[in-house]
């Protein structure tokens, strides 16, 4: 995919959470501009696991490597909860604790990719990487090498957008502050902004409807 | 008698901009494990802490044990999504069966204050019919007592948290302490879409501040209602409950995790609790315990406390113990319109209809659901995106147009049923004691009412300009495991919540509730535990 055309970028022109950092409390500012830092170096994932869920992240969020200096750290932001134990506190009784699950998972991938492409995913061409991932989506209630693909998919989907939309650069994209505290909102209600909000500069262009 | 003479938390909380008490919990009474207190709470949450209160206010001496931390907003909250993850429980749990329901963020508090933390903040009321359903619909079952024998305790916690809210029609029909809060977009949309269809919808109920009570401020509408309420404005056990047990004697031990009620093998009596804390494996003596852990943690405790006399968990005998776990089911549904929405501006608990509550006769189901604003933030909302298969650039293309987008969520009331209960998992956590596996599957009148709220849903967003609606299947709240009945063979524990196995262990959390209509719980878990410290306290004395 190109990087001009995509259909979200340009809809807050101006738009930077960051500019609104003085204005939050210094609790929160720290949790969400350590965001921003460099990563940490990985912790949890082994080498080939790390190739693997980095390509696998990036391709579940869109980033595509024409978003620079605006990438999102996933691949680092999902290893450091990981490596925490950061689970969301459940596991379904037919996968592995979430860990372990996603080592498991990422081994099946790249026995995948090997198959089609004859490479691990990570040295996949992006429209075999593309597939082997479509592949387990449409599985659906099927099984995935021994395992419920749904669950897979819940799996990796799950850390995957918890940890880009946890993202000051993501927020900035879908127009939202972040946030909110001690200033709030004082603007409510349909079609009201405040002074630091930006309006969608296409707001008609419902990019679901013109792609459907 | 008003509020402050019975409950004086909101004057007890600082008026300077700072949330939390320090000198109150500095000085607090501190009981020494040997002592044999009045009572020792499980749970410093909903159920828990107003026990504490109301306990501590009639002389007792009380404390309450609770694994998670004692929290002060100002510096352990946040006004940020991923950076909340500390507020939920997240020990491990084995989820099973054909339906599935995850925990955490979604259901499962951690810490003083428990799931109010970071609940929306909905404090309807049950409705009568609530409390026969076996009788007048044939489904679920029927309490042990009656909604006229739990009003009282509803009207005090009202004016207790305190709630704002239109006059509401519904049920017993009844008005709030506080004016109904002026709604956000998404709240406009519900109530516009609503109106066009001729179904009533108000504005409430919820325990927010709509001006001051006591020290506690008005609401910013920062929308981070799920997130724990930095600014006070919320009601949590922690700022309306805790601050005046505190300063009636009572002790609230926070980091305590409980493993085990010990219970006399001769006697059949409690006497108390084991706990760890700091590494460290202790026992609090007392003369009575209440377990209030919530519907997964309740039933996990007593289970684990097998004993010689108790083979099979503690009070379950009859087999009944981690039975007829409730969740209701939570159907999500958006709609798309030009204008902005911008449905994080604003508290997400804002709009409720309960018009369809009750059993209607010409449906094909029995009961029924309400419908609410929910309002999700952009992770939350990324989950609602990606369950319709979006990923990669379709995903952040949908993403990108988060602030044209309105949010409703039912409430359906999922029917209680036996096979829908926690049990021990193989697996162990990090203090070496089984977790809990929690098997659920939905029957064919659950799947009927969450189709039947998903399509009220898409006509309300329609008939308010929507162009496009789309729908997750989710689940919300917890209640039941450990329900109150007529007799040991039906339930745990009796109509005041004292168990029938163990006459000096009492349960007074949502675990006790046999039903669950299709109201937030949180107000009724306080009202319940309210009604048995009056019990209590008018016993002793």
């Amino acid at each position: 995919m190109s990087g001009g055309g995509r259909g979200w970028d340009g809809r807050f022109p101006g738009f930077d959470v960051l500019d609104q950092a003085p204005h939050w409390d210094r609790v929160t500012a720290d949790v969400v501009l350590a965001r921003t830092d460099t990563p940490t170096a990985v912790k949890f994932f082994t080498e080939p696991e790390e190739a693997c869920a980095r390509a696998l992240l990036n391709l579940l969020t869109g980033q595509d490597g024409h978003d620079g200096e605006l990438a999102v750290p996933v691949l680092e932001m999902v290893d450091s909860r990981l490596a925490a134990g950061e689970t969301d506190g459940w596991r379904y009784d037919d996968m592995p604790e979430d860990g372990q699950a996603w080592r498991n998972t990422l081994v099946l991938l790249d026995a995948d990719a090997r198959q089609l492409s004859g490479t691990a995913f990570a040295d996949a061409p992006p429209a075999d990487q593309a597939r082997l991932v479509q592949a387990v989506q449409d599985l659906a209630s099927g099984n995935w090498h021994g395992l419920p693909a749904a669950h897979v998919w819940s799996l990796w989907t799950r850390y995957a957008c918890t940890a880009f939309y946890a993202h000051p650069f993501a927020w900035a994209e879908i127009g939202f502050p972040g946030p909110a505290y001690p200033r709030g909102y004082k603007n409510t209600g349909v079609g009201k902004l405040e002074p630091f909000e930006v309006g969608d500069a296409h707001p008609s262009e419902d990019p679901v409807r013109e792609g459907a | 008698m008003n509020v402050r003479a019975r409950n004086e938390s909101a004057w007890l909380l600082p008026n300077d901009g700072t949330r939390t008490n320090h000198r109150l919990r500095r000085d607090m009474r501190q009981f020494a494990d040997s002592d044999e207190i009045d009572l020792v709470i499980v749970g410093c949450g909903a159920g828990g802490s107003v026990m504490l209160q109301r306990l501590a206010r009639a002389g007792w001496r009380v404390a309450a044990l609770d694994a998670g931390p004692f929290w002060d907003p100002d510096t352990d909250w946040v006004s940020d999504e991923a950076g909340s993850h500390h507020l939920y429980w997240t020990d491990p749990r084995v989820i099973a069966g054909s339906d599935p329901v995850p925990m955490g963020s979604n259901n499962s508090g951690r810490g003083v204050g428990g799931s109010m933390v970071h609940y929306a903040g909905y404090t309807p009321r049950f409705h009568p019919s609530d409390f026969a359903t076996n009788t007048v619909d044939g489904v679920g079952a029927d309490w042990p007592l009656s909604y006229p024998e739990l009003r009282p305790y509803y009207e005090q916690i009202e004016q207790e948290l305190p709630v704002a809210g239109e006059r509401w029609p519904w049920g017993d029909p009844h008005g709030y302490p506080y004016r109904p809060h002026p709604v956000g977009g998404n709240g406009e949309v519900f109530l516009r879409g609503a109106g066009k269809l001729g179904i009533t919808a108000k504005v409430g109920p919820v325990a927010i501040v709509n001006g001051r009570f006591g020290n506690r401020p008005h609401c910013i509408y920062r929308g981070f209602c799920l997130q724990g309420c930095k600014v006070n404005a919320k009601a949590s056990p922690l700022i309306t409950h805790v601050p005046d047990a505190l300063a009636h004697g009572a002790e609230v031990r926070p980091d305590a995790m409980v493993t085990q009620i010990a219970v006399d093998s001769r006697t059949g009596r409690a006497l108390g609790v084991h706990y760890v804390t700091g590494g460290r494996e202790r026992f609090q003596r007392a003369r009575m315990v209440a377990v209030a852990g919530y519907s997964i943690e309740t039933p996990r405790l007593l289970l684990n406390s097998a004993s010689s006399r108790f083979p099979e968990g503690l009070c379950n005998d009859f087999d009944q113990v981690g039975r007829y776990l409730m969740v209701q089911g939570a159907p999500q549904t958006a709609g798309r319109f030009d204008a902005e929405v911008r449905m994080y501006k604003a508290p997400p608990p804002e709009v409720s209809t309960e018009a369809f509550y009750e059993t209607d006769a010409a449906k094909d189901y029995k009961r029924g659901f309400s419908i609410q604003t929910v309002s999700p933030l952009p992770i939350t909302w990324a989950e609602h995106v990606a369950a319709q298969g979006h990923w990669g650039p379709a995903l952040r293309e949908y993403m990108s147009d988060y602030v044209h987008w309105s949010c409703l969520g039912g409430l359906c009331e999922f029917l209680p049923r036996p096979e829908n209960r926690v049990t021990l998992a193989g697996e162990k956590d990090s203090y070496g004691l089984p977790v809990a596996r929690f098997s659920y599957s939905q029957c064919d009148n659950d799947r009927a009412l969450a189709r039947a709220a998903q399509s009220v849903m898409e006509g309300i967003l329609h008939a308010a300009g929507a162009d496009e609606v789309i729908t997750i299947q989710r689940y919300a709240h917890l209640v039941g495991g450990a329900r109150m009945a007529e007799d040991e063979q039906h339930g745990v524990v009796d109509r005041y919540g004292r168990s029938f196995a163990v006459p000096n262990l009492y349960i007074t959390d949502g675990s006790v509730l046999p039903t669950q209509g299709s109201a937030n719980p949180a107000l009724t878990i306080m009202a319940v535990a309210a009604r048995t410290a009056h019990h209590l306290a008018a016993g002793l004395s």
